[in-house]
Order: C-alpha cells, then structure tokens, then sequence
C-alpha cells in the first residue's frame, strides 16, 4: 500500500510540477503570475478533443496540431493583452491575466458546452502493468513522469546555457539593462509565452485524462501547481517540480491517514516553508537595491 | 434652483411610485393565459441540467396544444440563473414583479433556491417541485412549496437495503461529497445499516473539486469494501472510477440518482459506469410507457436538437402535478383555489413516484427505482417503485 501511495503521489505531483513549469516560466521573465494559465490549458485540451472527435484524426496528428495552436495561443495572448499595456506596474498585467482567463473561459463554454466530456488520450489510466506483486502503474503515470523529467532537464539547460535563455532570465532581473544589452525584449517575452503555453497544455491533457474534460475543470489544478511553484520557488524550475512532487507525496499519505484534511493539509506544509524561506526552497532570494 | 428642486421631486415620485408598481406585480393570470416560470442554468458549470427548465416547457407546450387549461394558456418564463444564487433573486424578483408570475416550477440548484424560498413565500407564489431533495424546503412546512424530490436520506436507505439483502454484500464503504447532498446519503445508509447492527468499513469526504482520489479510493480497497456507494457529483465519480481501475479496485459501485443519466456518465468514464446501480428517480427515458411515449413524439416535434435525456424528462416530471392540480381547479383560477387542489393531491403518478401531498406533508414521496447500466449504456431496472419504511419525517406526521 505505501509503494502504491507513493506511486499515485509522485504520478499528480509530476503533472502538478509539469503545469507549475508552465506558471514559473513567465514568472521568470517578468515577474508575472499568469492567472490565465489553466484556461490556455483548457482551451488548448478542447482544440485537441476538437480535431480527435471531429475530424477523426489520430492522436500522433492531433497532439503536434494542439503544440502547435497552444504556441500561436500562447504569443496571441501576449500579443494582443499585454503588449498593448502601457507602463503597466506587475499588479496590471494580473488583472490582465485574469481578464484573459474569464474571456478563454467563457469562450470554451460557447463553443464546447459545459457537459463533461471524456478527453481520448493516448496513454490510458485504466491500462496498468503489474511491476511487481499487488504494484500497479499505468500508462499515464509512466508517460506524465518521463515528460516531467525531460521537460525539467531540458528547460534547466535551456535557462543556464543558451542565448535565449540567458536572455530571458536578464529580462526578468532587468528589462531596461536588457535593453540597452541588445535583447529584443518583446521578442524574449513572445517566446516565454509561447513555451509557457505549450508545456501549458501538454499538462492540461493529462490532467484531463485522468479527470474530465470540461471549462472548469484547470481550476483546481491551477492551484495546487501554482502553490507547488511558490513551495519549490518561482524562479527555480527544477524547483518547482520538486515542489509538485512534495505536494503530491504529502496529500496523498495524508490524504490516506486523514482524509478530511487532504484538501488542506499540503496548503498548510507550505505555508509552514514559505515562512522559513519565503522565496521556495530551491529559489535564489534577489534582493533589490532601491 | 426651484425648478430643478421641482424636477427632481417628480423625478423620485416617478420612480417610487413605479417600484410600488412593479412590487405589487400582476396577478399572474388572466382569462387567456397562466404565467408559469423556472430558473435554471443554461449557460456556465451547470449548464448540463438546464436541460430540467427546457423539459418543463416541453409538457407546457403539449397543454397548450390540447387547448390549455380551461381555456386558460401556459405562458412560460425560462430565467438563466448561471447556478448563481444572487442571480437567481435577481431573475426571480425580475420575473414576479415584471411579469407577474402565477406560479414556479422546478428549479435547479440547492442554493438557488434557498435563496429564494422566503421571498417567494412573502409574495404568495407557489412553487412545485424544486428540482433538488432539502430537507429545509417542506420541514417545517411552507404552505406554498410542494416537493416531490425524494429526499436523498431515504434513497440512500433504500439502496443500502437492497446492497445488504439483495447483494448480500457485508462490508459497505462510502464516498461522500463534503456538503449537505453527501452527508444526507451519508446519513441514510446509516441510519439503514444501524437497523441491521451493522457498520460502514470506510466513510470517506472529497470536496467537489478534487481532481486526484487516489488516496480515497486506496483506502476503500483496503478496507476490503466490495460494496462502494458514491454520493458524489459527476465528475468526482469519473475520477473516482478512473482512480480504481488504475490501482486494480473492482468494487460494486453504487450512486444516487443525481448520476442515472447512463449514456452521459459511460461517456466521461470511458465505459466504466457498465454495471453501476443508481437510485431512479423517474423512469428511464427509452422505456415503453404510455406517458413516455408521448412525450417522446413530442420531444422530437417541438425540439428535435434535444437530448432526450433523464435531466430533460425530470423537467417534465416536476410539471406534471402542477399541471394536474391546475386542471382539477377548474375555471375559477386563484392562487388559494389551486393551493387547495395541491394538497389535496392523491396518489398522482407521471413519470414519478406516486406523489401525495396534505396541508401537513408537502414532501410528497420517499420512493425511488433501483436501476443498473447496462450494455451500451442501457437501463436495467433491478427493482421497482420502493418506499422507505424507515422515512423519519413520516412517522413525524
């Protein structure tokens, strides 16, 4: 039962971690948390469920087609909602955010409807191999933690050793310097919204895999990978699947021992670490000379 | 200055004599035409049951083409409430007081319409089954709402009767949704279980919102439940089928009737709802029945783009004793006329249970279906109309 416990946890903790990528990104870069996140996720899952189920396409076609809309979506949002801000202080680009959140919303909701909707994925939750007596593991878990640990390895390198990601972590600690260093700020912010769409939306299909498709339903996922973010810390992006992972782990043993409290109980394990380091535990703590 | 002074007093009559208006309202008949009306979600999380609102409209429209009610037509008010309680007192208000509403039907949501209960009350509008099972609608008892939702305690007892005898299953566990739906179903199955000495092997919360079960459904199987009941809404129930089938768990699942729509539920599980049993509150949509028949053909004449599915023909069945009891009134038409009829409704059955109202009991049944998912999402029905002998408020009467 604990190796069972364990499997589950680190199996929602890698996807929490996955989709808190996806907030930290835009984070790093400019300071930003992206309260849009779960419905470019969600809109970007109803554009694959739409090509599966409409146009009878297989997945291996509908997946690259759905990267590809989550990417354009991604620089669309940037684009039209938040370049046009003027002088906006980091509180406008989060009301911003939550405005594009209702409209991607209500968008779905016309569209798609609100009836629950089972999303055809390609590796199945119901499909297990018994890897050792009484042990179970499916498919999803197996695809949702080899994605994380590629995805985090892949960014880590990305953010510490090319051109690209060197100037998006100087964006995020100043935009102006960056500037005057001759990185086209606007393009870097273009990119960061692309990538944080499209890891973005890679989670949203796992989680809409092991639950249900519907407008809603990146809510609650939203929120526990943007608290398993903060616990990792917002700029660190092994950190935050670290955190996811944490999460994870302690709500399902706890969720196990008392059920009653598993809604809370990683809410309260953070809350306890942020007082201690306040930036994560894994983030750099930049303090700002005024 | 005086002009202005003079204007903006006329101004402030105007209005305030237009609010005394508006409070006052219409009569909500007249001789063409009795303005009927129901809140319901047709857009946002709950759009799905804003089918219930468009059902009833359906059995108004076949009235109307029989000529009405004593010469009287149905005129219907369908009011989008979002499932938002302060919307729904603001269309509720909006239509008692600009259009004159003679009476409310159905009416999806809990908190809905509790938020509208008193106000209804105050304004003496009648209000027939609201389409959701609380207990504070009719205990004490409102002279102006009429309910005929069982309520979700006796379903439950009922279902956990047949798990025990039927099934003769020995350990029974529980998910429940942490609010007053689940710890009503909660509360039922116990208070059944408690009539045999015997006890639940796990009761388990989940907030309606959690997305990841695994730890709840890890700790049903290893209490060794072979009997697991959900009183859960539908998506919690796809997550929690899901979580099993994952780690191996292969209970015989049971649920209210809040989750008998068969074909909707095997779509959000992938076919894994085959074989579950639900409590039936009316009768499957594809069954042979007269009243069914009818308003089959109907369906497909006047709103062929519906689904004709349990939440559309629970419409109809929550209009059909109103409808009834306004035909027994006969022409002279007055809210105490038709209060009068209504509880003096005896062993009338549409598509429900049998539903009897008095002045002291507007609960008007404890009964349910018992029903499986069969092949292709197909409706069995294990046991017809059944009451709960163990009904607490009965043995108040």
């Amino acid at each position: 039962m604990f190796e069972m416990l364990l499997i589950e946890g680190i199996a929602i903790g890698a996807c929490y971690g996955l989709f808190g990528v996806a907030v930290a990104i835009i984070y790093k870069t400019s300071d930003v948390i992206n309260f849009a996140q779960g419905e470019m996720g969600m809109v970007a899952t109803f554009v694959a469920y739409h090509i599966l189920t409409v146009y009878n396409v297989p997945f291996w076609i509908a997946f690259p087609a759905t990267l590809v809309f989550a990417i354009l979506l991604g620089m669309a949002i940037e684009f039209c909602f938040l370049r046009p801000a003027k002088d906006p202080t980091v509180l406008g680009l989060l009301i911003i955010t939550l405005g594009a959140e209702m409209l991607l919303m209500g968008l779905a909701g016309w569209k798609w409807g609100a009836e629950q909707k089972d999303f055809p994925f390609l590796l199945s939750v119901t499909k297990t191999h018994e890897i050792m007596p009484g042990l179970l593991i499916n498919e999803w878990t197996i695809g949702v933690f080899t994605l994380t640990i590629i995805i985090m390895i892949s960014l880590f390198l990305f953010f510490r050793y090319s051109k690209l990601g060197i100037a998006m972590r100087a964006t995020q600690q100043n935009v102006n310097a960056a500037k005057i260093m001759g990185i086209k700020v606007e393009r870097v912010f273009s990119i960061t919204w692309a990538m944080s769409s499209l890891i973005g939306a890679i989670a949203a299909m796992f989680f809409a895999a092991r639950s249900v498709l519907d407008p809603n339903f990146m809510m609650e996922p939203f929120m526990r990978a943007f608290a398993a973010a903060v616990l990792g810390g917002l700029t660190s992006i092994p950190g935050v699947v670290i955190g996811g992972l944490i999460m994870g782990i302690t709500e399902n043993f706890f969720g196990y021992a008392w059920p009653e409290w598993k809604p809370i109980v990683a809410f309260v394990v953070i809350i306890l670490i942020i007082t201690v380091r306040p930036s994560g535990l894994f983030s750099k703590h930049y303090v700002k000379k005024v | 200055m005086k002009k202005v002074f003079i204007a903006s007093m006329i101004v402030c009559a105007v209005l305030v004599g237009s609010f005394f208006v508006f409070a006052a309202g219409k009569p909500g008949f007249d001789n063409k035409e009795i303005r009927i009306a129901q809140w319901g979600p047709q857009t946002g999380p709950a759009a799905p049951w804003g089918s219930v609102a468009r059902g009833s409209g359906l059995l108004f429209q076949i009235v109307n083409d029989e000529g009405g009610i004593h010469g009287r037509k149905i005129k219907y008010f369908i009011r989008d409430d979002q499932y938002n309680p302060a919307q729904t007192k603001a269309v509720v208000k909006e239509l008692v007081e600009r259009e004159g509403i003679f009476a409310f039907v159905g009416g999806v949501g809990a908190a809905c319409g509790m938020a509208v209960k008193d106000y209804l009350a105050q304004n003496k509008i009648i209000w027939v089954s609201p389409s959701t099972a609380i207990e504070e609608y009719v205990f004490p008892v409102n002279p102006y709402l009429f309910a005929m939702y069982t309520l979700y305690d006796d379903e439950a007892s009922i279902l956990t009767k047949y798990t025990v005898e039927k099934l003769k299953a020995k350990k029974i566990g529980f998910l429940y949704q942490n609010d007053a739906y689940g710890k009503s179903g909660l509360k039922g199955c116990k208070a059944r279980l408690n009539a045999y000495k015997m006890k639940l092997v796990e009761e388990i919360s989940v907030e309606p919102g959690e997305k990841d079960l695994s730890s709840q459904i890890l700790r049903l199987k290893n209490a060794g439940a072979e009997v697991a009941v959900l009183w859960v809404n539908p998506t919690s129930a796809a997550i929690a089928l899901k979580t099993a089938a994952t780690i191996g768990y292969k209970p015989q699942w049971i649920s209210s009737n809040t989750l008998m729509d068969f074909p909707l539920m095997n779509k959000i599980t992938g076919g894994l709802w085959e074989g579950v049993i639900t409590g039936g509150l009316g009768l499957p949509t594809h069954v042979d029945h007269p009243l069914m028949n009818k308003y089959r053909a109907a369906a497909k004449k006047y709103a062929p783009e519906e689904r004709f599915g349990v939440f559309y023909t629970a419409g109809i069945m929550f209009a059909e004793p109103l409808v009834d009891a306004l035909k027994r009134v006969g022409p002279k038409l007055s809210t105490e006329a038709l209060l009068k009829q209504l509880n003096a409704t005896k062993n009338f059955q549409g598509l429900g249970a049998v539903v009897n109202w008095s002045p002291t009991v507007h609960q008007g049944t404890d009964s349910i279906q018992i029903l499986k998912c069969g092949p292709n999402s197909s409706y069995i029905t294990l046991q017809d109309w059944t009451s709960n002998e163990l009904a607490t408020w009965k043995k108040k009467k």
